[in-house]
């Protein structure tokens, strides 16, 4: 570990404000000491340059699936004043509002004797990889519809059911979206790839819980053992990406006309509450919204294909939850003893708000909401409650993921995307891609491991640990 | 090869040389093909596209020209073959190629954006040279 950096407790860190020039807060992250190895300098650097924002509270945070990204490290949370505050395209990512949801079925593995069947059946079912199109034919109403209305535009379209909407972070459909702000360009990516998988990252994957670890709360999230699940990682597509190449535009020009002082051009912002904030936000607002349509539409189009094949009702395939990895979001936290309405952007983490939170549905108020952690292709998946410890330390966040440690580049080099596919097979793991060669940067080692990860927010008490889910077969886009 | 991927954690970060502006950024067009549908082959255009874009300075434009092409590919499922383009204190020129087909083009990812981060366009000795990150 960098000599700069001071030892909080086994899995919290500072980074003192002397460490670049400009910080206005220390930086915090959360890493243990198996993971302290991984942190990358550029990381950290990343880290300390967010805490030079103004109107940036407490600290500029990062959480054990911290590295390298653009503006925030991947891993980074800041919570901005709603006076003084800034908003970053920089600090939410080009994928606005990439996010996983988890689904629930009645199956076990002994009901899923073909599993390679169905692996192709949803590969064929759900557009996926680069070049893909939509199964659905929007006008640029329905588009417009969908970004102020979210998940609830596609319940409303047919696809899911009432009962979904409240199981999404913000009932799937931010307040706020302004459609006006998201332009022609990101509407003519949109509009095809609506109800797509995406690539690189993106992934959908039938699971089975293999254990649980708080019966109790598992039992509230509706999981038990041996349960079959499916889960799906994706976000808002071309049009979220256009959004942030659009408004990091306008956001660069905006620096400089607040006089904002940045070390690094990536960072660029505008106060929350000049013209150009409130323009990003609604687009990204609404980009977030396209986001939560997207993955309502993938899950409809799983539960009709589980009905068809096994014969189960729709009803009996609940989604458990659906939480953001990339956003800026108006929240209530206690800053100082005081609570205030503040900007939380999330660059790579997620929500983890604690019990008592009215944000939550009622029946997670009591145990903190669900938090869902995707392993990497071919490792287990989590699935955690909030904590208080979050509301108190992180802005309630934790982390997203297990995070990468190796390059692509070098991935390739190590092993052939045929050679990744036959080892997973090897261990009961069907992985179904467009193409294989793209499989091999995927490969399970480029990643942290996520039990070290999902570990470390336990032990942090940022997140506790409810069960975890063994993949069976996944498709990649 | 006028284009070599350099290590990068999460994202893709290539070096591509190249002796004139021109060529510079038909090549950069050509690396951010070859990230999104792998090694393909070349075949005889059957599309042809105006591109255009502008920029404050060298390095806005060819973030700005790449973000037009990426966006040229996703929305017309454009796989492209040849490029045609002057540059100067914008870009302007056209883009020929073929329609994207999953059994040719299925090789690559899928590109996000085209960041400033890290980006460095500078002349060399034999022409220039662009340190550039495709956000994936």
């Amino acid at each position: 570990m960098n000599d700069q950096i001071r030892k909080i407790t086994n899995n919290e860190w500072e980074i003192p404000t002397d460490f670049v020039p400009g910080m206005r807060v220390p930086g915090r992250f959360f890493l243990s000491e198996n993971l302290a190895e991984t942190l990358e300098d550029g990381a950290l650097t990343q880290l300390a340059n967010v805490a030079t924002l103004p109107g940036i509270l407490r600290y500029s945070l990062g959480m054990p699936d911290i590295h390298w990204g653009y503006g925030f490290p991947i891993g980074g949370v800041g919570a901005f004043d709603a006076e003084t505050g800034v908003i970053s395209p920089g600090g939410v990512g080009f994928d606005i509002n990439c996010g996983v949801r988890m689904i629930t079925t009645p199956l076990h593995v002994s009901d899923i004797p073909d599993l390679r069947g169905i692996i192709e059946d949803l590969f064929t079912a759900v557009p996926t990889g680069v070049g893909s199109k939509s199964p659905i034919r929007l006008s640029q109403n329905d588009l417009s519809s969908m970004l102020e209305d979210g998940a609830k535009n596609a319940v409303e379209m047919g696809y899911g059911m009432e009962s979904d909407i409240p199981r999404c972070e913000e009932n799937g459909a931010m307040a706020g979206a302004q459609p006006e702000h998201v332009s022609k360009k990101a509407r003519q990516r949109g509009i095809p790839q609506c109800g797509t998988l995406g690539s690189g990252n993106h992934f959908l994957e039938i699971q089975v819980t293999d254990d649980i670890v708080d019966e109790a709360t598992a039992k509230t999230f509706g999981v038990s053992e041996g349960q079959i699940c499916v889960m799906i990682h994706c976000g808002s597509r071309g049009l979220g990406h256009q959004v942030c190449t659009d408004h990091l535009q306008i956001l660069e020009s905006a620096t400089k006309k607040y006089g904002i002082d940045l070390p690094d051009r990536q960072l660029a912002c505008a106060p929350l509450s000049s013209p150009e904030g409130e323009a990003y936000f609604g687009a990204m607002a609404a980009s977030a919204n396209y986001a939560w349509a997207n993955r309502q539409i993938i899950t409809h189009i799983v539960r009709e294909l589980f009905v068809k094949k096994f014969q189960v009702d729709y009803e009996e395939m609940p989604l458990v939850y659906d939480v953001a990895h990339n956003v800026a979001k108006w929240e209530e936290h206690e800053v100082d003893g005081l609570r205030q309405k503040v900007c939380v952007h999330r660059k790579g983490a997620t929500r983890a708000f604690g019990p008592g939170r009215v944000e939550l549905p009622h029946e997670f108020r009591a145990c903190g909401q669900p938090v869902i952690i995707p392993g990497s292709m071919g490792t287990s998946s989590y699935l955690l409650a909030g904590t208080q410890g979050a509301m108190d330390k992180t802005f309630g966040s934790t982390c997203h993921g297990s995070g990468r440690v190796k390059s692509r580049s070098s991935a390739k080099r190590c092993q052939t995307g045929e050679e990744v596919v036959n080892a997973l097979l090897r261990q009961g793991i069907i992985v179904r891609a467009p193409n294989q060669a793209a499989i091999a940067e995927e490969a399970p080692d480029v990643y942290k491991s996520s039990s070290e990860v999902v570990q470390t927010v336990h032990d942090a008490g940022i997140s506790r640990i409810v069960a975890r889910m063994r993949p069976l077969g996944v498709i990649k886009g | 090869m006028v284009f070599e991927e350099l290590e990068h954690t999460a994202d893709i970060r290539m070096r591509i040389s190249a002796p004139d502006l021109s060529s510079l950024f038909s090549e950069s067009g050509s690396a951010l093909a070859k990230i999104l549908y792998g090694a393909y082959p070349l075949e005889k255009p059957t599309e042809s596209f105006s591109i255009e874009a502008e920029g404050k300075d060298l390095e806005e434009l060819i973030v700005n020209f790449l973000s037009e092409l990426l966006f040229l590919t996703e929305t017309e499922y454009l796989v492209p073959q040849k490029f045609t383009l002057s540059v100067g204190n914008s870009v302007s020129g056209t883009v020929e190629g073929v329609l994207f087909d999953r059994k040719k083009h299925s090789g690559g990812t899928g590109v996000k954006g085209i960041s400033y981060s890290g980006l460095s366009l500078t002349r060399t000795k034999t022409g220039f040279e662009l340190i550039i990150i495709f956000d994936i």
